[in-house]
């Protein structure tokens, strides 16, 4: 019984699941920026065009997805192959701009003929990777005392979410105040710059004509 | 008796609150025009908002289609842009356009709300399936109940917020980033060509002079 709920749940997730084509040699990247301490959760379904019938088929056996995550220090987190339906998870340990990029594994050119592949991607961060029907069995919860401990843990992540924001605002002033300074500096090093150039030329050229007896 | 009962778990499970969203951040590359489909049913809404985070002239083109293929939503070279369509069943298709600009890449962000889209029966969460036990309090359980909905509801706003200020945040510093990089280049490029220039200009006046020597003797 739990099977085919948790079945159930990933169909209905999926059908209100954004998709997006991608070619053969495509590699689709997307940046989700995330405090540390934070799990993600990725999950993707692909369905290939068949000529044939005119649709997409529902799955491709075969036909796999290479997954590549890299931290905001651009090391590589996670790197692996997984079938035509996935689901990746990772947990963030330095807070910043975590980059999920997805391409097709696909050797065979007769797979794809021209046609493209329809991959449906849901990814969830922080809270909402929590699954509560697991919590509520794990720690035998009644319902109020899961509705709190679903605020509790929302909570949470926004409370997370601050501290990363204040780390982040500081960041951007201290560019904020160095572009400020070096703007400032350089516009009087050029001033004097200009000036003491502008007095040498003459300078120099003066004596230059005099020697010539020119002047 | 199974599968109903699996249906309204699955509900629940997948739509505590009332309305779902995402949002993803991905990289434009320059002249190309990514398109993303979301499947919405009838009587829905959809909310679609975005921004451009990073790259030259900080915009886009966005267009927004209806599964029958009319466009509903054109906006050219904008920066932001938020549009609520109320939608019909179908996959509805939404893309970024970035053929104008040759050179720079964009990095979007977009958010997607859902609403009214829970299409099974029992639009009800009922979670009584997988707690134990039953709670003591009986009569104002209901009163504490819909405090906590408003509570979650409200949070969940917080949450949607957070992510727009990130988003705001976000494209500010990568804006300042890059004039920063821009002041460091120009100033030195500036150094340089001052440098060179004076230089220059005393080396043509004295060779102008030396040759005017040359030809009197």
């Amino acid at each position: 019984m739990y099977i085919t709920r948790s079945c159930l749940t990933q169909i209905l997730m999926f059908r209100r699941a954004l998709y997006f084509h991608i070619g053969e040699t495509e590699k689709k990247c997307f940046i989700e920026e995330i405090p540390d301490e934070t799990m993600v959760i990725g999950k993707y379904r692909t369905q290939l065009w068949d000529k044939q019938t005119g649709s997409f088929l529902p799955s491709t056996p075969g036909l796999g997805m290479h997954v590549e995550i890299k931290d905001p220090d651009t090391k590589i987190v996670l790197s692996r192959q997984y079938g035509s339906d996935g689901r990746f998870t990772f947990t963030s340990h330095t807070p910043g701009e975590h980059q999920i990029c997805l391409h097709s594994n696909s050797t065979k050119m007769a797979l794809f003929a021209g046609g493209k592949l329809r991959v449906h991607l849901d990814i969830q961060v922080g809270e909402h990777t929590n699954n509560y029907p697991e919590i509520a069995a794990k720690d035998k919860l009644t319902e109020l005392q899961l509705r709190v401990r679903q605020l509790l843990d929302q909570v949470d992540q926004i409370q997370k979410e601050q501290n990363y924001q204040r780390y982040r605002e500081e960041r951007f002033r201290m560019t904020s105040e160095s572009t400020n300074q070096r703007v400032l500096w350089w516009s009087i090093t050029q001033t004097l710059i200009l000036l003491v150039t502008g007095v040498w030329q003459m300078r120099h050229l003066k004596s230059f004509f005099e020697a010539k007896k020119l002047v | 008796l199974l599968r109903g009962s699996c249906a309204r778990a699955a509900v629940a499970a997948a739509s505590f609150s009332q309305s779902l969203d995402s949002d993803f951040t991905f990289t434009l590359p320059a002249g190309r025009k990514e398109c993303f489909y979301q499947t919405m049913r009838k009587d829905a809404s959809l909310e679609i908002e975005y921004q451009v985070l990073d790259g030259a002239g900080l915009d886009v083109d966005f267009s927004l289609y209806s599964p029958s293929g009319n466009m509903l939503i054109a906006d050219y070279r904008k920066s932001d842009g938020v549009h609520t369509v109320e939608t019909e069943d179908g996959d509805y298709m939404f893309c970024f356009d970035n053929t104008f600009s040759a050179v720079s890449e964009k990095i979007i962000f977009f958010e997607l709300i859902l609403d009214n889209m829970e299409d099974l029966e029992g639009g009800d969460p009922d979670w009584k399936e997988y707690v134990h036990g039953t709670d003591m309090l009986d009569m104002k359980l209901e009163d504490i109940m819909d405090t906590i909905n408003s509570v979650k509801a409200r949070l969940g706003k917080s949450l949607q917020i957070q992510t727009v200020l990130r988003a705001f945040e976000a494209r500010d510093r990568n804006l300042q980033e890059s004039n920063y990089e821009r002041v460091n280049l120009w100033s030195c490029t500036n150094l340089i060509v001052m440098v060179v220039v004076s230089g220059v200009q005393v080396y043509l006046l004295r060779s102008l002079f030396d040759d005017k020597r040359k030809s009197r003797t």
